[in-house]
């Protein structure tokens, strides 16, 4: 099983170097190393709610609120700016939301036992109906966005560290936290054990909903600090800043190994199919290809990357002794 | 009274449809009318139909979320083929063709290849969007014939054409999962494997469930450009989240095997009156995602609540008669 899931991320690392190569015969620009890692700040957002997007999957769940909950962050650091909190508690404000939005996910979901996609369904609705209402509150109609943010907020989403863009900077140390707490923590392995059987990891005494809480908690918390990134570098909040993170964030999960009926999937496969996806779509841009084309591919790789998987799975069906005997 | 809510779920919607109706009528004057029920019919065509045909799909125990961009895909075809000087009956053909294979192509993802469904129709609908952007080359259709806005044009008795053909869908679809082979797609989504072992064709089954979800999308898109008069590139966007939540709300079940059309009608009709209630009490557009999002959350907490109360109460009684000496068959299947 290890083997499998080791042999699947060298598969992706392959396919991400193929990817590099094939873009960089197109448009030779695309490998200076300035526009390979400026360029991650287009996309790593959807990296950010992409991880812990992975554990809420493995641990069973599905939650695609994050979209509207980057947005409704967005909104509330905003206008806690606005009406002059000082910067710190302002991102606190921000967070906050994040948190909450989790937990009130995961309540509902345990309070009915009702499927996550549906109750998080509504939530999507509900929490981008609240930003939309909220960014109303300050006078800021519609999708125009909430500004005015002190000059070093809007500095940060330049600012580079150790040589890397601040975005990049921040998705790798944040998901590199997550992968040591998904494969080498106790917590990481409750997990996999709640994702594989919840049933029978709650007869044996596992703390089923706290740990399916902390996963909706880290994605809510996720989708803040992807909103407070978004904000920082358009310099502006506005509602629909996560709406175009929804399919390429699940994408990436998928794409990474994760199961959508739970119990497997990891980290660092969900990291490089963000870059997978990011670079395709920039490359796609620096090859002239319109932006319309480039999207209606990254839906083709998803199909492609499920048709793939499940067709070697029947292809192994078929003939069962022969892949026997290689093993 | 709380049983009754909680088991007939539909009866139930339909209350609380006419008590907010009701309601609005109250605090609006000019709200209860027929002119108001044929606005409220003809607004909510396009995510009938949608509804529809994702319905068939959840009652086999999938889900497919690329409606919204069939519908963006076949309006496409339809307004390029139309424009192209096609005849119009030729041209609805087409735009209904491009969704039977949209739709077989998500069956195929399923129901042959085993890829679940929620993964794989996540990818068409971009994939989708992207072939109708590349189809048009991101610019809108505009200029659309005057006989095809006739379709969507209210005419006689407040009815639509359009509107009168998703009627007769309802009725067809109502007739057709009443009939035997109708039942098979309920007896797929509840028990997978035993319907496999009573020798039903369950991925033929399957696959035939989303290609009617690309034909139905198919049609909700020739009924927006009708209504319209024009395709836009947004054409569709988040119809199917619309849908789903409407189909949920109306007690169709995400695992399968549970649903009926009467609750999907009324389903949709009472998310498309509060949409319209919102514009006579002169709430901003706004609002409605929070005020629809809430009242979908409400409605799944005190529905959820309602039904784990119930079964922990069925199985209390169960274990009342179990200490009796032996369960009494013929009560316990009135309980189940």
């Amino acid at each position: 099983m290890k083997k499998y899931l080791m042999r699947w991320e060298v598969l992706l690392l392959g396919l991400l170097a193929i990817e590099l190569v094939v873009f960089g015969l197109i448009n030779p620009r695309f490998l200076y190393p300035s526009s390979l890692l400026y360029g991650t700040s287009d996309f790593v957002q959807v990296g950010i709610v992409a991880v812990p997007l992975t554990f809420v999957i493995i641990a069973g769940g599905i939650d695609v609120s994050f979209a509207s909950t980057v947005g409704l962050c967005a909104i509330t650091f905003g206008i806690a700016n606005f009406f002059g909190m000082p910067l710190a508690v302002s991102i606190l404000i921000g967070c906050a939301t994040g948190a909450l939005a989790g937990v009130l996910n995961a309540t509902i979901i345990q309070l009915t036992r009702l499927q996550p996609l549906v109750v998080t369904l509504g939530s999507l609705y509900m929490f981008s109906g609240a930003a939309t209402v909220l960014s109303g509150v300050v006078g800021a109609n519609g999708y125009e966005g909430i500004g005015g943010f002190p000059a070093g907020f809007t500095a940060l989403g330049y600012a580079s560290i150790f040589g890397l863009p601040m975005p990049l900077f921040v998705f790798l140390c944040f998901s590199a936290v997550l992968l040591v707490l998904l494969h080498a923590t106790r917590f990481g392995r409750l997990v996999f054990q709640i994702g594989q059987n919840e049933n029978a990891a709650r007869h044996s005494g596992m703390p089923v909903f706290r740990v399916q809480l902390i996963t909706y908690v880290m994605t809510g918390c996720a989708a803040a600090l992807a909103g407070l990134l978004l904000s920082a570098y358009f310099g502006s909040a506005r509602v629909d800043l996560g709406s175009a993170t929804l399919l390429p964030a699940i994408t990436a999960a998928v794409l990474g190994g994760a199961s959508i009926y739970g119990g497997k999937g990891s980290v660092l496969g969900t990291i490089i199919a963000t870059f997978i996806i990011g670079y395709l779509q920039q490359g796609l841009q620096m090859s002239g290809v319109p932006s319309q084309i480039s999207s209606a591919l990254s839906g083709a790789l998803l199909v492609l990357v499920v048709a793939l998987r499940h067709g070697v799975a029947l292809l192994r069906d078929f003939f069962p002794g022969r892949l026997r005997q290689s093993n | 009274m709380l049983e009754w809510i909680a088991r007939d779920r539909v009866a139930t919607l339909f209350m609380v449809t006419v008590g907010v109706i009701l309601a609005v009528g109250a605090a609006s004057p000019g709200f209860l009318s027929l002119g108001t029920a044929s606005i409220v019919w003809s607004n909510g065509l396009v995510l009938m139909l949608v509804a529809l045909g994702i319905f068939p799909v959840i009652l086999t125990r999938n889900i497919d979320v690329s409606g919204g961009s069939v519908l963006g895909l076949s309006a496409v075809t339809l307004g390029l083929s139309v424009n192209a000087g096609f005849a119009m009956p030729i041209a609805i053909a087409m735009a209904m063709g491009a969704g039977i294979a949209a739709g077989a192509l998500n069956g195929f993802l399923v129901a042959v290849l085993g890829a679940p469904s929620i993964v794989a129709t996540l990818g068409t609908l971009g994939l989708f969007r992207g072939a109708m952007l590349i189809a048009t080359g991101g610019e809108w259709i505009e200029g659309l014939p005057e006989n095809l806005k006739a379709l969507g044009a209210r005419s006689f008795a407040g009815l639509s054409v359009m509107g009168v053909v998703t009627a007769s869908i309802i009725i067809l679809l109502w007739v057709f999962l009443r009939s035997r082979r109708g039942r098979w797609f309920m007896v797929v989504g509840d028990n997978r494997e035993a319907a496999r072992h009573l020798g039903l064709p369950v991925k033929r089954i399957e696959f035939l469930a989303f290609v009617w979800a690309g034909a139905a999308a198919s049609v909700a898109g020739i009924t927006f450009a009708s209504q319209i008069g024009f395709v836009p590139n947004q054409a569709g966007t988040g119809i199917e989240l619309r849908a789903i939540a409407a189909l949920v709300l109306g007690g169709v079940s995400l695992l399968g095997g549970v649903g009926s059309v009467a609750g999907v009608v009324i389903g949709v009709i009472f998310f498309t009156s509060i949409d319209t209630s919102l514009v006579f009490l002169k709430i901003p557009a706004y609002w409605n995602d929070l005020i629809g999002g809430a009242m979908l959350l409400t409605v799944l907490l005190i529905d959820g609540r309602l039904r784990i109360a119930l079964e922990a109460r069925d199985r209390a009684a169960r274990y009342r008669r179990g200490e009796q000496g032996g369960p009494d068959l013929k009560n316990a299947e009135d309980a189940a």
